[in-house]
C-alpha cells in the first residue's frame, strides 16, 4: 500500500490559472522519492499542496489511506508530514536548540520531547555544540541541517525536503545528500524535489518528471538517469563527459539499497 | 537657553528616567504587535487614553486606585484586543499595506466617543498621594512616577519572561521571524496575531493607568501620545522590545532636559527631532533590523 496518492490533482494559487493539471504520483513506504523538471513544472506547488499551503481544487490526496486533501496546515502535520521548505527557514534569533524545541512545538509530553531531543543531538552531533548559539549564525549548509533535525522532532513517517542543495557549495551538498540517504535507511520516507536533478535522483530510489503542472516520466532513479531522452532533455546536457553525468554515473553517494 | 547646575542636571536625569520607563511599557506593546503582524496600531494611544479614562472613572465613583485598576483594565483590554484583531483586522486584505487606515479609523472613532462622553476638559487622577515626594541627597523622587516606573518595568519584566521562556512566547517570536515556517511547526498563527494584538492593547491598559495619575489627559492628547510611542519604537527599532525601553528611557531624558535647558514649551519637539534623524540615519533604529519584502 503506497504511503502518499495524489490522484488528479488540480490546483492553483489565482483561479484560472492552474499549476497543477492533473498530476498523480504516489509514495511507498520507505521510499526516497524526487520530483524533478524545469522551472515552473509545479515542483514546489505539489509538495504545498500536500502540506496543506495550497487547497486543490479537484483531485484526490491520500496518506495512509486517509483524505488529507484540503486540511489545514497543522492538521495535516499531525497527521505525520514534515514539511522543510526552500531557502532558509530557521529561526535566526533564536538559538538552535530553540530551533529544536519549535520544531516539537505540537507535541505537549516533555519527556518525548527530550527525548527527541538527545536523538537529533546524536545525530548531529555539532548542533549540541552550538546549541546555545543563534541560528542565524550558522553556514547555510548547517542551517539546512537545523532545519531537518527541527523536522525529525516530530518523528514523521515522511519528510518532504524542498530543494534541500539549493545555494550550498558542492561538498556541503554531497554531506547533505548522503544526510538524506542515512535518515532513509534509518527508516524515514522522503518526497524531495530537487533542481540539482542528477545529483537528486542519484540519490533516491525513484523519480518523477514533471512538466507543465503533470508528471511524464515515471520511473526508478537508475532508469531516469540513464535514459537518453531524460538526458538530452532535462538533465542539462547529454555529453558523456560533462562533470554531472560523471557524478550521475558515478554518484558521490552510493545510491540507496531498494526499500 | 540655561546651563543647568549639576544639582539640576541629575533631578533631570531622574525625572526623565522614571517617566521614560513609562514611555517604555506605553511603547512595548506597540512594537511587540508590529514585530509579529506587521501591523501599525495607530489606536495605541486613543487606547491609552481610553485606559486612563476608565481610571479615573473608577477612582472617581468606586475610590479604586489607579495602580489597582490595572487589574480590571488589563483584562478587559486584553479581551478587547483578541475581537478587534479577529473581527476587524484579520479581515482585511493585505494587512501591512491597509491596516494603519483601520486603526487610524479606530482612534478617530474612540476619540470621538471619549469627546462626546467626556467633553474636553482635561483630567487627572489625584490619589492622596500625587504631591507626595521621597526626597534622597537632596533629590526629589515623587511618589506618582516612582509607582508609574517600578509598575511599568515589572510588566516589561513579565511580557520578557513571557516572550523568552513560556511556549506560547516562543511561538509569537518564531512567527516574527518566520511566520511561513511557523506555520510549518504548526503554529497557528492567526491565532498568536489574535494573542499578541490582546497582549499589546493590555500593556496600553496598564500604560493608561500610569498616564492618568502623571499627565492632564483630554480625548484630543489621543494624537501626542500615539506620536511619542511611534516615535520611540522607530527609535528602538520597529519590533525590538530592548530597543523600545532604551530608546524610551532616551527620550524620557531627553523631553525633561529640553524643558529645563529650553522650555517647557520644546519639549514634545524631542520626539519629532528624534524621528526624523533616526530616519535619515539609521532608519532601522536602534536595535532593529532592516526589514525587506520576502519574495
Amino acid at each position: 500500500m503506497p504511503m502518499l496518492v495524489l490522484e488528479n490533482v488540480i490546483a492553483s494559487y489565482i483561479a484560472g490559472v492552474e499549476i497543477l493539471r492533473g498530476l498523480s504520483l504516489r509514495v511507498e513506504e520507505g521510499e526516497i522519492v524526487c520530483l524533478v523538471g524545469p522551472n515552473g513544472a509545479g515542483k514546489s506547488t505539489v509538495l504545498r499542496t500536500i502540506s496543506g499551503f495550497l487547497r486543490p481544487t479537484v483531485g484526490k490526496i491520500t496518506f495512509n489511506d486517509k483524505s488529507i486533501a484540503g486540511m489545514p496546515p497543522d492538521q495535516i502535520l499531525k497527521h505525520g508530514i514534515t514539511h522543510v521548505p526552500q531557502g532558509h527557514s530557521v529561526f535566526p534569533k533564536m538559538t538552535v536548540h530553540e530551533n529544536l524545541l519549535m520544531g516539537a512545538f505540537t507535541v505537549k509530553d516533555r519527556a518525548v520531547v527530550s527525548g527527541r531531543l538527545e536523538k537529533v543531538y546524536a545525530l548531529f552531533s555539532f548542533l549540541k555544540g552550538r546549541m546555545h548559539e543563534k541560528a542565524g549564525n550558522l553556514s547555510g549548509g548547517q542551517q539546512k541541517i537545523l532545519e531537518i533535525g527541527r523536522a525529525l522532532m516530530l518523528e514523521p513517517p515522511l519528510m518532504i525536503l524542498d530543494e534541500p542543495s539549493l545555494g550550498l557549495a558542492p561538498q556541503t551538498m554531497d554531506a547533505l545528500f548522503k544526510t538524506v540517504v542515512d535518515l532513509n535507511r534509518a527508516g524515514l520516507t522522503i518526497l524531495m524535489v530537487e533542481q540539482n536533478a542528477r545529483q537528486g535522483l542519484a540519490s533516491s530510489h525513484r523519480g518523477y518528471v514533471l512538466e507543465l503542472g503533470k508528471e511524464k516520466f515515471e520511473g526508478t532513479a537508475q532508469k531516469l538517469l540513464d535514459s537518453p531522452e531524460m538526458a538530452k532533455l532535462y538533465l542539462g546536457g547529454s555529453t558523456d563527459d560533462s562533470p554531472y553525468r560523471r557524478r550521475g554515473k558515478n554518484p558521490a553517494v552510493p545510491p540507496p539499497s531498494a526499500p | 537657553m540655561t546651563i543647568p547646575s549639576f544639582h539640576l542636571f541629575v533631578q533631570t536625569l531622574i525625572l526623565g528616567g522614571l517617566v521614560g520607563g513609562v514611555y517604555a511599557l506605553m511603547a512595548s506593546g506597540l512594537t511587540l504587535i508590529f514585530g509579529v503582524m506587521r501591523v501599525i496600531n495607530v489606536a495605541h494611544g486613543a487606547f491609552l487614553i481610553l485606559g486612563a479614562y476608565i481610571t479615573y472613572e473608577l477612582f472617581q465613583y468606586f475610590k479604586i486606585d489607579p495602580i489597582a485598576s490595572i487589574l480590571i483594565t488589563m483584562p478587559v483590554f486584553f479581551g478587547a484586543g483578541w475581537l478587534i484583531q479577529r473581527y476587524m483586522l484579520s479581515r482585511i486584505a493585505n494587512p501591512e499595506q491597509t491596516s494603519v487606515l483601520v486603526t487610524f479609523a479606530l482612534a478617530l472613532v474612540l476619540e470621538g466617543i471619549l469627546g462626546f462622553i467626556f467633553q474636553t476638559t482635561a483630567r487627572m487622577v489625584t490619589p492622596s498621594y500625587t504631591s507626595d515626594a521621597f526626597i534622597f541627597a537632596t533629590y526629589r523622587f515623587p511618589v506618582t512616577r516612582l509607582i508609574g516606573f517600578g509598575t511599568a518595568l515589572l510588566i516589561i519584566l513579565l511580557l520578557y519572561l513571557i516572550l523568552q521562556y513560556t511556549n506560547l512566547g516562543r511561538a509569537i517570536r518564531a512567527t516574527t521571524q518566520d511566520p511561513r515556517a511557523a506555520q510549518l511547526m504548526g503554529i497557528n498563527t492567526s491565532m498568536i496575531s489574535a494573542f499578541t494584538f490582546a497582549l499589546g492593547l493590555s500593556t496600553a491598559a496598564a500604560g493608561g493607568s500610569l498616564l492618568s495619575i502623571i499627565y492632564s489627559f483630554n480625548p484630543s492628547s489621543q494624537a501626542d501620545w500615539i506620536a511619542r510611542t511611534l516615535s520611540i519604537i522607530v527609535l528602538g527599532g520597529m519590533g525590538s522590545i530592548p530597543g523600545a525601553l532604551i530608546a524610551a528611557l532616551t527620550l524620557g531624558v531627553m523631553e525633561q532636559m529640553t524643558s529645563i535647558v529650553v522650555t517647557l514649551y520644546w519639549s514634545p519637539i524631542v520626539f519629532y527631532f528624534f524621528l526624523f534623524f533616526t530616519l535619515i540615519i539609521r532608519p532601522q533604529g536602534l536595535l532593529g533590523e532592516i526589514i525587506r519584502e520576502k519574495g
